[in-house]
């Protein structure tokens, strides 16, 4: 029963490998973050840390 | 037969598997949501008014904003973007840099020790909220470490550990309910705080108990608790985010979560701790409210504990189930979760003395956590470039390219060594004693670069010659594909 359900365990794996392969073999991963997300990113850090240095210190 | 009983989406719910885009339960606010519920409770109070031993309310704030958004982005981008693109467990896509042993070990020092001990200290926290909130209403003395703390913080672990036992489902209606009460209850704080004190006289206030006569050395040593508290989430967030719906959905609710709501539950804490003088919430929630709203806030945020108890212990029992692999997999979910939290009550129960500890625990968590994010940030964006291979994460330890030496990989594992020394060398968290480097660039952002540049180097010269990693080389596209199947889990 162990090795059955080990199994069937190691099928699952198996599709959910799969699935993940076939997005990457896409063009664009759904939901990724994008370029335009990174730049955000490092203006809101960059406002935040030297806005409040300026203000705070 | 028993086969068929088995549900697939459940086991990866709370295994190692890679959740699939559709099973993923968490939308954007759900999931801000649950880091808002994680992020809001005692320690951000505790934290705040930790601040306002070294600085004033002004320097405070900038501390805060500084140190908590640093630390949250540094620890988010080396766990919640690449387990939110590929749904893994944290500590199994560890193993793509740590090996299969080291990555076991990375859980060990990481989760295993700070879990249990975050668990009591939680647990403490909530014991001392009630204490507070029956010292309210009856005539009752408080004792930091009495028997109702103690009860009452062993209720707070056996609740939890209810909760976790039920599954995500059950905690994202728990986060759901908690998180926006708590945003507002601390909306209500400030607004206390700020219709008894302008915003001009706090801001004017000076340090409660500034340690050095250079004002730049307690500024960098609020930044690095407040970085402290920011890297703090790196065991927790990776396997928060893998159950949110896609990579955006698991990053960004960090900034309202993790980073705001404990920026703010911070400022609160540090407001309140130097109007009026003392940093514990139990104490200043009735001066600033008056009795009937001290007790609500009270009862709140005794919950609010509970609520990052559960966020952080379902987190360590699903990384747990790789540590061991089949034993622990085949073990009942109610029986590990009832069995993890076995040491916690203990620690509440005879070494209630670790809630005193808290604030050089959590700076000393730094020291570790910053090395691992820069390892991480490395070797998944620099070395990888955000392509993982899960044919090899997931084949047997035998044959994964992931295997290194033994099952360690010794290039992570000395960043990691040289990154928790550098830190240690910048500033000690026990004495406070601090070089000169420290005041312009605190301790965690030096020892998460030296870790990530260590660790990026030595991959390059030495993990291709030695076969390990199966890394791209520096000019390819993809990432090499060995033949392997699934058909054995690594950590059989």
């Amino acid at each position: 029963m162990n090795s059955q359900a080990e199994h069937a365990r190691a099928q699952d794996l198996e599709r959910r490998i799969r699935v993940y392969e076939e997005m990457e073999k896409g063009e664009q991963w759904p939901g990724a973050l994008s370029a335009a997300d990174y730049i955000a990113i490092t203006l809101m850090t960059l406002v935040l840390v030297v806005g409040f240095y300026l203000w705070g210190y | 037969m028993a086969t068929h009983d088995i549900d697939h989406g459940l086991e990866a719910e709370r295994g190692d598997t890679p959740l699939l885009p559709t099973e993923r339960m968490w939308g954007f606010w759900e999931f801000t949501y649950a880091n808002s519920a994680l992020a809001i409770a005692t320690w951000a109070f505790l934290i705040g008014g930790a601040t306002a031993l070294f600085v004033g309310p002004r320097e405070g704030i900038a501390a805060i904003v500084i140190g908590n958004i640093l630390g949250v982005l540094l620890a988010t981008f080396s766990t919640c973007v690449p387990c939110g693109k590929y749904g893994t467990e944290q500590f199994t896509f560890l193993r793509s840099m740590f090996g299969s042993n080291g990555s076991r070990l990375v859980y060990v020092l990481a989760v295993v020790f700070l879990t249990m001990g975050w668990l009591a200290v939680l647990g403490l926290m909530f014991g001392r909220s009630i204490d507070g909130l029956s010292g309210l209403v009856s005539a009752h003395q408080t004792d930091p470490n009495g028997w109702l703390v103690l009860a009452s913080g062993t209720f707070a672990i056996v609740l939890t550990a209810i909760v976790v036992a039920k599954g995500p489902t059950s905690i994202k209606v728990f986060n759901t309910i908690v998180a926006p009460a708590l945003v507002v209850i601390m909306g209500v704080m400030l607004y206390l705080i700020l219709s008894q004190h302008s915003f001009a006289e706090l801001m004017a206030l000076p340090a409660l108990d500034a340690p050095f006569d250079d004002k730049r050395v307690n500024f960098m040593i609020a930044v690095e608790v407040n970085m402290a508290a920011g890297f703090s989430w790196w065991p927790y967030i990776g396997n928060l985010a893998r159950l949110s719906k896609n990579q955006r959905t698991a990053f960004w609710p960090n900034v309202i979560g993790i980073f705001a709501a404990a920026a703010l539950g911070e400022v609160v804490g540090l407001l309140a701790a130097a109007a009026l003088g003392n940093s514990d919430p139990t104490v200043w929630m009735t001066h600033i409210g008056g009795i009937v709203f001290g007790v609500i806030a009270l009862g709140f945020v005794a919950f609010a504990n509970v609520t990052s108890m559960i966020n952080i212990l379902y987190t360590s029992i699903v990384g747990l189930r790789q540590l061991a692999g089949k034993k622990l997999r085949d073990m009942r979910w109610t029986l590990l979760v009832a069995l993890f939290c076995v040491v916690p009550a203990l620690i509440v129960c005879f070494a209630p003395g670790i809630y005193d500890g808290f604030f050089i625990f959590l700076v000393w968590t730094s020291a570790l956590n910053s090395a691992l994010a820069g390892i991480g940030i490395a070797d998944y964006f620099f070395l990888r470039r955000q392509r993982m291979n899960l044919r090899h994460l997931y084949a047997a330890e035998a044959q994964s390219p992931y295997r290194y030496w033994k099952g360690f990989n010794p290039i992570a594992l000395t960043a990691l060594v040289i990154g928790f020394g550098a830190y240690v060398l910048v500033f000690n968290p026990q004495t406070l004693a601090n070089t000169t480097l420290f005041t312009f660039v605190t301790a965690s952002l030096p020892s998460c670069l030296l870790a990530g540049i260590v660790h990026y180097g030595l991959t390059r010269v030495l993990a291709q010659r030695l076969g390990w990693g199966a890394y791209p080389s520096r000019h390819a596209g993809t990432t090499r594909t060995l033949d392997l199947d699934s058909r054995s889990y690594s950590n059989d």
